[in-house]
């Protein structure tokens, strides 16, 4: 592919396609301009979060309108000489990432270390960060992933260290920034070590030959490794988790919830990806490996949020695990022959996930009341007496962590482990659900303070309107998709298949 | 659609409660709302045709196609009984909390009624995913109500009793995947979850080899259920729930949750695994029997009265599990009965437990003494509950131990032998425990009471009569009159003995119309 792209046209179709691209671009600058043409006097908060909650939904519908191969004007789905492909893949996890980061920026409005000047800044970041998330997700060319993937993270990082907060989070930005980018430079050399072994870093032009590749060429087979290496830094695969709990703890609420949320699910969506190539099918090594990585990373990361008193310290343990969860759905996505059910549990999990870690951040968020506080499990304690809603909501959130039917993370943990069952892994989905018991313990006891010890917990007196919305919403859409999984479950598997 | 409505109604009348702006007629309405369901599962038994062993009033429709997961709803005789047992027992925990739960009343009984519908419906589901769903979802209630209105260590036994149970259920849960993806062999291709379809199942079992499909599934579902019982050594969760729930939480865990348990032996683990089950018959039944002797050791030395009855649910419990593997006609009917027995008796005990300890606020056996002299009323209803759970003749525990002993006989003599040991060392603590309590020279509370006018022991009120009166007209009903009830389950359980190797279910409606309605009429 490299050598023939040497002519590139751009077509009707390609500006289509990656029209929720330059959507989201667009409007990331509205708030800045409109900051210049003022003389650098910024509009009201409130206006650049409507601006930017409307470059989110048009992105949305663009992306649903175009993706996928459904419209007559883009029956190829994939834009700019094939290194951009907008399939059902693409369609879902956009969306997902965009839902994700949508909470993410409402959180951001009403977060004291978030909110206030430089907001239209933050916003700009956030929004190209979410380009940069769905070049992720639908680049099919390695090289194209790298820039979706450096464009997502140098956003970030600006993200989180323009934070009000004085010490902790320029701290965590900087031990992101440095270990993000040693990932990002091992990544790029194993991209190096692919092209030069295979002669194309094309996705889809190296499912015909990895499986074979992985097993002969011991260079193409070192890239692999290298590059997955490299996802497994993103979505914090143990041990390369080690820099999650120090960002998400040190980061301010909105920015560590757009980032376990919308980022990881971007990121895990290039895995996915990466992973359907079927290096996986070639090397029974490999396969070997991540089968441990993914019990390592639950066990650790579930037995680390035991011990844990700081609340947002323990929710980072606990995405650690479920990326371990996850993982196991990628290994039988990645194993299975000419089946969505693996993707889709992945798709759908990750949409689950996004829900309730959203919903659990959005809370911590609530409770801080200037951009300094830092809130331990143990502060909550009377939160449901001056919050019933919003405790019965937090509730709702752990428990649909924990697994706890009929949730939808329940039904998402069921969909993962049936595909794990149904790709022979049945003792990977048996420590799965070992694991779901251990992590009851740490889910449970929010609850426990919240509803069984005295105190005087409540949220910060500032407007807290729209995450008080977003909140509710998400409590809800818990309930809804757990009772009704099947219909999503089947549009998913349909869109991937 | 009256299956539906029984195991909903309560979820509706939680949300009624929740939205309800008054706080002082809350607990009016929780007692209307659940005599209604009371009466609306007696007109359950009025259209359930006692003779047939088939699955009755049958409801199915799908729920999640791309599993064969439907919501698939039916009764027959082994559940019948525990459903009224449910329905009958919630009305007069909502009397009895009157005044043992002072705070959050409200919260109290949403979750008392959540509870019912996800216990309700565990009776009730026929697919095995919707069964899991109302099983883990009985937890969360049961874990608010400790938590929130049980004692001073109520948080350690809540979590206790949550993870105990979790743990047991999760390899359930993979079980029930495994089987799931072997059912395309009986459906034609389709995955499906429903019992039915289970049954249909033909799992190779080895002799000896631990590690083949059938001898693994029926420790997954074996032990998710034992925990539940629970069976010894797993039952270290159940003293510490108890003694903490406040007195509503433990009638209920002792009435209805420890059954979900040894319903499921029935349900699921006899006709799903027979070989495994025949094959492990012993290993439960020496469980069984250890739990029985244990219990009652440990029981005729606690120095708490609340202790003292948990532990003696251990030993009756152990009963129910000789009975149930066993696995002959006088066992399982006698556990099935021994189920109900257990729910009224224990319940009842626990309620008057409440009662006294609401007046004295001490449970410690030391402290009483001469309480017969005065509360006389009080002292007769807890003899009479006494004697039922001892098991004396008139009463119904004596129907149901000794059917089970029968069984124990025809299984092996000696593990009968050893079981009779329980009845007798049963009869010793609990004795004993009435003995100390209201009888002998007056303790402290009593001596305390006659001195002081603010500490005087109040008689039973009329309250109080009103939520023990029907437990005690059962306990002679069914001692009495045994087929009044047991008629409604014996064509189930014998037919489930005599076919227990290959075990069918048929299917009565009235059933909702549904794309799976062809595959049930097959059946």
């Amino acid at each position: 592919m490299a050598t023939t792209a040497t002519t590139v046209t751009v077509g009707l179709a390609d500006i289509l396609l990656t029209s929720p691209l330059i959507v989201l671009f667009l409007f990331s600058l509205l708030p800045l301009t409109i900051k210049v043409l003022r003389k650098n006097v910024e509009q009201s908060p409130t206006a650049t979060l409507i601006e930017a909650l409307i470059g989110l939904s048009l992105a949305a519908a663009l992306l649903i309108i175009f993706g996928a191969g459904e419209s007559a004007l883009t029956t190829v789905p994939s834009a700019f000489n094939g290194q951009l492909l907008f399939d059902g893949l693409t369609k879902w996890m956009g969306l997902i990432a965009i839902i994700s980061a949508a909470g993410g920026l409402i959180l951001m409005y009403e977060n004291p270390a978030t909110r206030g000047n430089q907001f239209s800044e933050l916003i700009f970041l956030a929004m190209n960060s979410i380009v940069g998330m769905l070049i992720l997700i639908s680049a099919v060319d390695l090289i194209m992933v790298f820039i979706g993937l450096e464009l997502m993270s140098l956003c970030l990082y600006l993200m989180i260290a323009m934070s009000h907060e004085q010490k902790i989070s320029k701290e965590s930005a900087i031990k992101y920034f440095v270990l993000g980018s040693f990932a990002s430079a091992i990544f790029l050399y194993g991209v190096s070590f692919i092209f030069g072994s295979a002669g194309t870093v094309n996705i889809y032009e190296l499912i015909s030959q990895s499986a074979i590749l992985v097993k002969t060429n011991k260079i193409f087979l070192f890239g692999t490794v290298f590059v997955i290496l490299g996802f497994c830094f993103k979505v914090s695969i143990a041990p390369f988790h080690a820099w999650t709990p120090d960002v998400y703890q040190g980061a301010p609420t909105p920015i560590t919830s757009f980032m376990a949320t919308a980022v990881k699910a971007a990121s895990f969506a290039a895995f996915l990806r990466v992973l359907a190539a079927k290096p996986l099918v070639g090397s029974e090594n490999l396969f070997t490996v991540m089968q441990w990585l993914a019990v390592i990373t639950m066990t650790l990361g579930n037995v680390a949020a035991l011990v844990q008193t700081n609340l947002k310290r323990t929710l980072a343990y606990s995405s650690i695990a479920h990326s371990g969860y996850i993982l196991i759905g990628l290994i039988a996505a990645g194993i299975s022959q000419g089946s969505a059910f693996g993707a889709a549990s992945v798709v759908f999990y990750l949409f689950s996930y996004g829900l309730m870690t959203f919903g659990a951040f959005a809370i911590v968020s609530l409770i801080e009341k200037n951009e300094n506080s830092i809130v331990q499990t143990d502060d909550l304690a009377g939160f449901a007496k001056s919050q019933p809603l919003l405790a019965f909501c937090f509730t709702l959130f752990l428990l649909s962590l924990a697994g706890i039917p009929p949730l939808m993370g329940f039904f998402g943990k069921f969909y993962l482990f049936s595909a794990a069952v149904n790709e022979g892994l049945m003792w990977l989905a048996l420590w799965g659900v070992l694991n779901s018991v251990i992590s009851v313990y740490y889910y449970l006891r929010p609850i426990v303070v919240m509803y069984m010890k005295d105190g005087d917990c409540d949220i910060a007196d500032i407007s807290h309107f729209g995450t008080t919305v977003s909140v509710i919403v998400a409590a809800i859409l818990l309930v809804v998709f757990g009772l009704f999984s099947g219909p999503l479950f089947d549009l998913i598997e349909k869109g991937l298949g | 659609m009256i299956l539906t409505g029984i195991i909903f109604l309560p979820i509706l009348f939680a949300i009624v409660l929740t939205i309800w702006p008054q706080q002082s007629t809350i607990r009016p309405l929780a007692l209307g709302f659940s005599v209604i369901e009371f009466v609306l599962s007696l007109a359950l038994l009025k259209q359930f045709d006692q003779g047939s062993s088939a699955l009755q009033l049958v409801e199915q429709t799908t729920w999640i196609e791309r599993f064969g997961i439907s919501y698939f709803v039916g009764v027959d005789g082994i559940s019948l009984m525990l459903v009224l047992l449910t329905t009958f027992l919630v009305p007069i925990i909502v009397l009895a909390s009157w005044n043992s739960i002072s705070e959050k009343i409200k919260g109290f009984h949403v979750a008392l009624f959540v509870l019912q519908a996800a216990m309700l419906g565990s009776f009730l589901a026929m697919d095995a995913i919707l069964f899991y769903v109302f099983w883990e979802l009985s937890l969360v209630p049961m874990y608010f109500i400790v938590g929130i209105w049980g004692g001073s260590r109520r948080i350690y036994a809540t979590i206790k009793f949550f993870i105990y149970t979790m743990a047991g259920s999760v390899l359930m849960l993979l079980a029930i995947i495994f089987m799931m993806t072997l059912t395309p062999e009986v459906t034609g291709g389709n995955i499906s979850a429903s019992l039915l379809d289970f049954y249909k199942l033909n799992i190779p079992f080895v002799t000896g080899d631990f590690f083949t499909p059938q001898t693994l599934l029926f420790f997954a579902f074996a032990l998710a259920f034992a925990i539940k019982v629970p069976v010894f050594p797993l039952h270290t969760w159940l003293p510490d729930a108890h003694v903490e729930a406040p007195t509503p939480g433990s009638v209920i865990l002792a009435g209805v949750m420890l059954k979900m348990g040894t319903y499921c032996f029935l349900r699921w683990v006899i006709p799903l695994f027979p070989e495994a089950t025949e094959h492990y018959a012993w290993l439960f039944i020496a469980v069984g029997v250890i739990g029985i002797v244990y219990g009652a050791l440990v029981a005729m030395v606690q120095a708490d009265v609340k202790k003292l009855v948990a532990y003696s649910s251990v030993s009756h419990m152990g009963y129910i599990i000789v009975g149930l593997f066993a696995m002959n006609t006088y066992g399982v009917n006698g556990a099935l009965y021994q189920m109900l027995n257990h729910g009224i008796s224990t319940g009842a005990l626990f309620l008057l437990i409440g009662m006294i300890y609401e007046r004295t606020h001490s449970r410690e056996i030391s402290k009483y003494g001469g309480l017969a002299g005065a509360l006389p009323l009080f002292t007769i209803a807890f003899i009479i509950v006494t004697m039922s759970s001892i098991a004396v003749p008139l009463t119904n525990g004596f129907v149901g131990e000794f059917l089970i002993l029968l069984g124990a006989f025809e299984y092996s003599p000696a593990v009968a032998v050893i079981s009779v040991t329980g009845v007798v060392l049963g009869a010793a603590y609990m004795l004993w425990m009435v003995k100390r309590v209201f009888f002998g020279p007056k303790g402290e509370i009593v001596t305390v009471a006659e001195h002081d006018k603010a500490h005087a022991l109040h008689d039973l009120s009329f309250r109080e009569m009103a939520v023990l009166a029907p437990l005690i007209v059962l306990i002679f009903w069914m001692g009495i009159f045994p087929n009044h009830f047991m008629n409604y389950s014996k064509a189930s359980v014998d037919f489930l003995i005599q076919n227990k190797l290959n075990y069918q279910l048929s299917v009565v409606g009235p059933r909702a119309v549904s794309q799976n309605t062809a595959k049930v009429e097959e059946n």
